[in-house]
């Protein structure tokens, strides 16, 4: 039987993340053939996830990573 | 689980504290401090790593729990959201920045910085920072299905904040 909206977008989370059954999949996959709307918004959805990917995550400084492994290494002795 | 040194512990995780902790406080010398707490409190053992689940929820649940601190204190104090430091003013790079427009990257972080921080410890940890489920689960302290509803109103939002920019941000 073919998704409704709703339950396409419950399954959205594992269509995205790769997990879905086998069943599941071909019933999104019947849904998606045939609404342009849930189409989008699984398109949408996963460029969302690429852009955090791709920008969202960040380097900590190098001033301060000296710094915190300075302080690492006093309490340890100069270990690691 | 074969030993693993502290240093070890915070080649792989540093960043990724790090990137909670902004993205949580939007403050870059109070996520420096987050770091530098978490790895202390590693090293003071004072929650120590019993090898019975994933080492990046733990480290990450450290992280968290000190950045939800800090985020909760900042809160009682009336003046602190005129002092916050403005996102696209980071000192800090962004690791990949290069592959998408500044001004993209600027409505990126102004639109995960909008989100409830359930939400955005939510994203951060599973889509930007690329833990499991389950790993998220731990760091957060909830279930998983918690998890997945966090992570789906926290990706529905930001379709919404960032809908004009996706259909031409050639990732």
């Amino acid at each position: 039987m073919n998704l409704t909206c709703d339950q396409l977008e419950a399954v959205l989370p594992e269509l995205l993340d790769g997990s879905p059954d086998g069943a599941t999949q071909a019933r999104a996959a019947e849904h998606l053939a045939t609404c342009d709307r849930c189409r989008l918004t699984v398109e949408e959805t996963g460029e969302v996830r690429s852009l955090g990917r791709a920008h969202g995550r960040l380097r900590l400084p190098d001033e301060a990573r000296r710094r915190i492994l300075d302080a690492l290494e006093s309490e340890t002795g100069g270990g690691g | 689980m074969p030993p693993i040194s502290l240093t070890e512990v915070f080649d792989r995780f540093a960043d990724g504290v790090y990137t909670l902790a902004v993205r949580l406080l939007r403050d870059h010398h109070l996520a420096e401090d987050v770091v530098a707490d978490t790895f202390l409190a590693i090293l003071r053992g004072r929650a120590p790593y019993r090898g019975d689940g994933s080492l990046a929820g733990w480290v990450y649940r450290i992280g968290y729990r000190r950045a939800i601190a800090l985020l909760r204190r900042r809160r009682e104090l009336p003046t602190a959201d005129a002092e916050l430091l403005p996102l696209a003013d980071r000192p800090a790079e962004a690791v990949h920045a290069e592959v998408i427009r500044p001004e993209l990257a600027d409505r990126l972080d102004a639109a995960i910085g909008e989100l409830p921080p359930t939400l955005r410890a939510a994203f951060v940890l599973r889509d930007v920072n690329e833990l499991s489920t389950a790993e998220v689960s731990a760091a957060l302290g909830i279930g998983e299905s918690a998890v997945k509803m966090r992570l789906a109103r926290a990706r529905a939002r930001l379709r919404v904040s960032l809908k004009e920019y996706l259909r031409e941000s050639h990732l």
